[in-house]
């Protein structure tokens, strides 16, 4: 029986699901990463990944184009983007409150939508974004079964991962971004307005929220939406970016964690519980916030005791 | 000044979608006689299969008896308040969901006003609550016995919304028709379920299918309502056939849902208020399983000309084996109390 556990946990069909179930995550992930960095603490993901979904649903509806699904969604995210760094940054209204409402909002206006365009029982089967078939992966035993034959943005996850990395720990952006979230007045004196950053923050947030969505009806799915179907995912996203402390290759790991715990959680079943397989996912989030605070008291202290030292060699 | 009325803009577009988040339908004003109905549901409407079966109950009560519906979706939370919220202004309450089971306390509070509750029962009969189960096990016995006659690996599966007794008795009956069906023709039939712990989530759903296809499943039942979308989506992508549940499901994807496990929730209803406003109250304080035998649960095969994969002779035995279970000659196992 052991023996039968191990083999439907170590398959590829579970790696593939990995994959799958971390991309939506990872892709909010990103987008949480920098508004994190930026110093805005952004519970409103699950709303634009709700939003992202619908917004990519009826653009390929309307247009009979998964493109052009994917073309409203990224306007979409950028004036989502928009509409929360009015609120958290113009008029410096509470984060937590703004990001709740978004959520409220994304759920009401989504679902009102929904029903007005297709009826109650949402869309589906409309044109979704394209496989992308790797043809020298065909002859590979495992990998093959896992990283062959996936959605467009399974892959351009992986590029963006990489992308956003340069862009917030190489390119000068970057370097203002962090400042505007640690530092600001710092990055004021030097003469750069720690707002401008936090508005781009915020947007590319959106645009990133609003792809995990896209990913979520557009390539998960074949062009389906149906109410309320971003379930959670934009917490568990914002968990990976406490985690990752917003680095996107690491935020990116942690998404793919959650996929894995997530993919063997359906495959335990047969042996425990579906009502334990579910928790798996706080559970780990609960393991890691302890880790990670636990982590960050050690390093002061490391910090503290060096400095001492330091003082006392002088 | 601009500031202001840009905030309040903005805070408008923020109730509008509020006031959409709340929902409801509201019936129009009929002549003052009529009878008030409120149908209140456990999630929303939209599901293709419960929900909305129930809806097109009611309104076709409206249509043949005049009745005057609103309707109130509770999106999954706040179940009390919203019963009470529907007493306030009704005179028939029909509450859909097993979640209601604060029905108990809340019914006689409202004494002139008479429940209906779906798909659960009350623990002691409440005096002016009509209870309606529906033996959905016997159903899915069909449902089980039809996916092994079609499945070629010998592995059929399921997909559950959440692990609770309602669904199961899904799932036991399905499990028992397949098994049923094995030892009929000497093969042994494997059954492989999981669930999905969401009803609203079509890619998890699609997932829970993807995995049990891994485990060689060719034939899967659904029993996720939104979630269950995923499981034809799957089906589709990956190859095998897919059973709807509660209404007839085979219009969605004709090519892969070979048949659909029927739970008439809409017609009983119907039923029960119609009686009600000929004037009999007779069934309220007592539990109305409607099962084989009175014909509100059993097998759709979509409508006529649709593509069909079940063979007619195992269409025919289907027939046999209701038959048997309506008259009690075979016993369906059942997580129901």
């Amino acid at each position: 029986m052991f023996e039968d556990i191990l083999k439907s946990i170590f398959s590829a069909g579970t790696f593939n699901q990995m994959l799958r179930s971390a991309t939506p995550v990872a892709l909010a992930a990103l987008g949480g990463a920098m508004t994190e960095h930026a110093g805005i603490m952004n519970i409103g993901m699950d709303g634009m990944i709700l939003m992202g979904a619908f917004f990519g649903a009826l653009g390929s509806y309307m247009f009979q184009s998964a493109g052009m699904g994917v073309l409203t969604v990224l306007l979409m995210g950028v004036v989502v983007g928009l509409f929360f760094a009015l609120f958290t940054v113009k008029f410096r209204s509470d984060e937590f409150i703004i990001g709740t409402a978004l959520n409220t909002f994304a759920l009401g206006l989504t679902s009102f939508l929904s029903r007005s365009i297709f009826g109650t029982a949402g869309t589906k089967g409309n044109p979704a974004l394209p496989t992308i078939h790797i043809p020298f992966l065909d002859n590979v035993p495992f990998l093959g079964a896992v990283f062959n034959n996936n959605s467009l943005f399974i892959y351009v996850t992986w590029i963006l991962v990489l992308v956003m990395w340069l862009f917030v720990y190489k390119t000068p952006y970057g370097f203002w971004l962090r400042a505007s979230g640690e530092k600001p007045e710092t990055l004021r004196t030097a003469g750069i307005q720690p707002e401008r950053m936090k508005w781009l923050a915020s947007i590319l947030c959106g645009i990133l929220c609003g792809l995990a969505g896209a990913h979520l009806s557009l390539g998960q799915l074949q062009g389906t939406f149906a109410e309320n179907m971003a379930n959670s995912r934009g917490y568990i996203a914002f968990a990976c970016v406490i985690f990752s402390a917003a680095n996107p290759g690491k935020a990116y790991l942690a998404a793919l964690m959650f996929g894995f715990f997530d993919a063997i959680g359906l495959r335990l079943q047969d042996y425990i519980s579906s009502d334990l397989t579910n928790i798996i996912p706080y559970v780990i989030t609960i393991i890691m916030m302890v880790y990670v605070v636990v982590r960050s008291q050690q390093k002061k202290r490391h910090a503290h005791r060096s400095k001492v030292q330091g003082a006392a060699a002088t | 000044m601009k500031k202001k009325i840009l905030a309040l803009a903005l805070s408008s577009s923020l109730l509008l979608g509020l006031a959409a988040c709340g929902g409801g339908g509201g019936g129009q004003a009929g002549n003052k006689d009529a009878t008030k109905v409120t149908l209140v549901v456990a999630q929303t409407f939209g599901d293709r299969s419960f929900y909305d079966s129930s809806k097109e109950g009611a309104e076709r009560l409206k249509a043949d008896k005049g009745i005057e519906l609103s309707t109130i979706e509770c999106n999954g939370e706040n179940h009390t308040t919203q019963m009470r919220n529907a007493a306030d202004s009704a005179d028939v309450v029909v509450c859909v969901g097993w979640e209601f089971y604060d029905i108990e306390t809340v019914a006689p509070e409202y004494p002139d006003v008479k429940w209906i509750w779906i798909d659960n029962a009350t623990g002691a009969p409440v005096e002016n609550v009509l209870n309606i189960t529906y033996a959905q096990n016997e159903g899915s016995f069909l449902a089980g016995y039809i996916a092994a006659a079609v499945s070629t690996s010998g592995t059929v599966g399921a997909v559950g919304g959440e692990d609770n007794d309602t669904i199961n008795d899904f799932i036991v009956g399905y499990e028992q028709g397949a098994k049923y069906y094995g030892e009929e023709n000497g093969k042994t039939i494997n059954v492989v379920k999981n669930y999905a712990n969401s009803y609203v989530d079509p890619a998890i759903g699609k997932e829970c299918a993807i995995a049990l296809n891994d485990q060689k499943a060719d034939v899967i039942f659904q029993i996720a309502s939104a979630t269950g979308d995923g499981v034809f989506e799957a089906a589709k992508d990956k190859g095998f056939y897919a059973i709807g549940v509660d209404s007839d499901q085979k219009y969605i994807d004709p090519e892969v849902i070979i048949c659909s496990m029927k739970k008439e929730v809409g017609n009983s209803i119907y039923d029960a208020i119609a009686t009600l406003i000929d004037g009999d109250d007779s069934r309220w304080g007592t539990t109305w399983v409607a099962d084989m035998s009175t014909g509100y649960v059993g097998i759709g095969y979509g409508e006529d000309g649709s593509k069909q994969q079940v063979p007619d002779d195992v269409k025919t035995a289907v027939e046999g084996l209701a038959q048997k279970i309506a008259s009690g000659e075979i016993k369906v196992d059942t997580t129901r109390a």
